[in-house]
């Protein structure tokens, strides 16, 4: 069982193609980080794994787990194992964390039940203590007012209550401090399991010192360039992406 | 005039001057209704809010008496009935200042007598609930009398109970100096409903939120007054509303600032959706001479559909100097990101878009709950 992503082109809508032709495939119980520079489309991949309506896209396949990725909705999608946790975490104004994760974990039981109330709290509170978080986060409304770290780290939270098998951490690590690097990376090396997968896109060693991952990929211009080892990490961290830019040109 | 047979001769001219003083003011909510222009759409306080169809067909209801029922769901015991003899109450009814309606308001007049005055001159120590309800047409009026001093909190509802439930309010708030006041309306279920609401805040703290929901047809005007200066003073006014279908809300609004150095603050949010239709039309008043006023006012509105239509009109009138005033309105789409966020982790997408409307909503009501009414 794997993620499995085929000669995927997608482009914002009437506008220039940003993903060219991805090849990738993640298999159950691993950890793959995706590299690349700055504009490369390391978020466009993982929204348009997600489904975002901004991007069309224009041949190619994604399979999860044996499903057909791309014919089902965002939310079906969700409720399938997938979870990005994003760059930017949106704010959601008058709506509290509590409900929203409700209402997400709600919406993944058989029609008609209702989680139990005080188990969900226990489990929420329990969640947020690990990941340092203060209690009172709960009532407020989603992201709204966060620091970029809080942010960061309440997407974080939502991926523990919602126990995704493919989880995408897009530059989670960015915003955070340096203790916070290290409590969130603990967070998701304890959800690292032979069921579920990781796509970590970073821009950094740190996090990955942290984070093993068995797989390293270097994302350009909406290919997938380079696949390697953790010594790829290692010479980006040194040389910078000029190496996958003269091999282009 | 017939006279109860073992009536004193006191008792019988005090009867006769009391019949006489009803009849005049009967005679003059009829001169005022004669007088006063019917809504039209030419008149520009009722331009978008379907007068032709809507303000007429409450004209019309007035023919029948008014027919419904008042009750104090909690913690009333300040509320007194309000009785047609109740001569200063109607004379306050008389006073009121309306957005366009002042005909309407005539014809309430000549109904006068339904409804409740509460005389709150002790803290409440849990919200007085206040319902008026009918299945057919009903004219009650309110009025709500904090002392000084006093902290208050009361919760009028008002229910159709019928598919062509109509009802019509007027309602007077008097905030003492250093009374603090929240104060809401809900109503629902109408095929047509109207309210008039007057606040004179004279010093203390008020906040007033209006909620409709399943109304065809709401019409809204509130007007606040603000008589006191100073710090302890503050008038704050919300409304957060949801229209679905073919509803039309209709919300008129003015802050009038007879005194300077107050503040005032309006908020007034809706979610529209389907056909369905809203218009705003805010003022904000400030008399000559009353500088240092603190006033804004802002409308939002959330469009759901393409066919909704919005109609905002907020306005400033300032006739004074080192006024601090702004309005604003706005109004959009759901915000596709937030949609998405909630979509992307698994919430389907019906309960995700009212819980983005509800929020957007909250906003509002969260700010009425917030409003100090303590020390
Ligand atoms: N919705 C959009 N509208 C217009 N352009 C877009 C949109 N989304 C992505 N792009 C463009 O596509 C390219 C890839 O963007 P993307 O956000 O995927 O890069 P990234 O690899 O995540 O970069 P970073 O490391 O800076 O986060 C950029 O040039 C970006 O401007
Ligand atoms: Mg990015």
């Amino acid at each position: 069982m794997s993620l499995i992503i085929r000669n995927l082109h997608a482009r914002v809508k009437d506008g220039a193609e940003i993903l060219n032709g991805i090849n990738l495939e993640i298999p159950k119980g691993e950890v793959h980080a995706i590299m690349g520079p700055n504009g490369s489309g390391k978020s466009t991949l993982s929204k348009v794994l997600c489904g975002h309506p901004a991007y069309e896209i224009t041949a190619g396949s994604v399979e999860m787990d044996g499903q057909d990725l791309l014919s089902m909705s965002v939310d079906e999608r969700s409720r399938a194992g997938l979870f990005l946790a994003f760059q930017y975490p949106v704010e959601v104004p008058g709506v509290s964390n509590a409900n929203f994760l409700r209402a997400a974990l709600e919406a993944r039981l058989p029609k008609g039940e209702e989680i139990n109330v005080v188990d969900f709290y226990k489990q929420l509170r329990g969640r947020m203590k690990e990941l340092g978080m203060d209690t009172k986060f709960t009532a407020r409304a989603v992201n709204e007012g966060f620091s970029g770290g809080e942010k960061k780290r309440n997407d974080v939270l939502q991926m523990m209550m919602l126990e995704p098998t493919y989880a995408i951490l897009d530059e989670t690590d960015s915003g955070l401090d340096v203790d916070a690097l290290r409590v969130v990376s603990d967070g998701v090396n304890a959800m690292r399991a032979p069921f579920r997968s990781f796509m970590v896109i970073t821009h950094y060693k740190r996090l990955l010192d942290y984070i093993r991952p068995d797989v390293v990929h270097v994302l350009y211009k909406g290919k997938i360039v380079r696949t390697g080892g953790f010594e790829l990490v290692d010479y980006i961290e040194a040389h910078g992406f000029d190496f996958v830019r003269n091999e282009e040109e | 005039m017939d006279f109860p047979q073992n009536m004193s001769m006191e008792e019988a001219f005090a009867l006769a001057e009391a019949e006489a003083k009803l009849q005049q003011a009967l005679n003059e909510s009829r001169e005022r209704f004669d007088q006063a222009a019917l809504p039209d759409r030419l008149n520009e306080d009722w331009r978008f809010g379907r007068p032709h169809r809507h303000a007429a067909a409450l004209a019309e209801l007035f023919d029948t008496p008014s027919c419904g029922e008042a009750r104090v769901l909690r913690a009333g015991e300040c509320a007194v009935p309000v009785s047609a003899e109740d001569d200063d109450l109607r004379q306050t009814e008389m006073l009121m200042p309306t957005i366009g309606s002042d005909a309407l308001l005539g014809l309430h007049l000549q109904q006068f007598g339904a409804g409740y005055a509460l005389y709150i001159e002790e803290d409440t120590k849990e919200p007085i609930v206040l319902e008026y309800s009918t299945d057919s047409f009903y004219a009650p009026s309110t009025y709500i009398m904090v002392a000084p001093g006093v902290k208050a909190e009361i919760e009028e509802r008002h229910t159709g109970n019928a598919a062509e439930s109509a009802l019509f309010a007027t309602r007077n708030i008097h905030v003492a100096e250093g009374a603090q006041l929240r104060v809401s309306l809900r109503s629902s279920g109408f095929a047509r409903h109207m309210s008039i609401t007057n606040i004179q805040n004279l010093g203390g703290r008020v906040s007033h939120l209006t909620q409709h929901s399943s109304n065809a047809w709401t019409r809204e005007e509130t007007v606040a007054e603000i008589y006191a200066a100073g710090e302890g003073t503050e008038t704050r006014l919300y409304s957060a509303n949801r229209l679905t279908g073919s509803e039309v809300l209709d919300q008129h609004t003015r802050q009038v600032h007879h005194v300077g150095g107050a503040a005032s603050d309006l908020l007034y949010k809706n979610v529209v959706d389907d056909s369905a239709t809203a218009v705003f039309a805010g003022n904000i008043y400030v008399a000559p001479g009353a500088h240092h006023t603190d006033a804004y006012q802002s409308n939002r509105n959330m469009l759901l559909s393409e066919k909704a239509t919005i109609h905002s009109l907020p306005g400033l009138e300032i006739l004074a100097d080192k006024v601090r005033c702004s309005h604003g309105s706005a109004s959009a789409p759901m915000d596709e990101e937030q949609l998405f966020y909630l979509l992307s982790r698994g919430i389907p997408r019906q309960e995700a878009l009212q819980l983005v409307a509800e929020g957007f909503l909250a906003d509002a009501t969260n700010r009425f709950y917030a409003a100090e009414t303590n020390d």
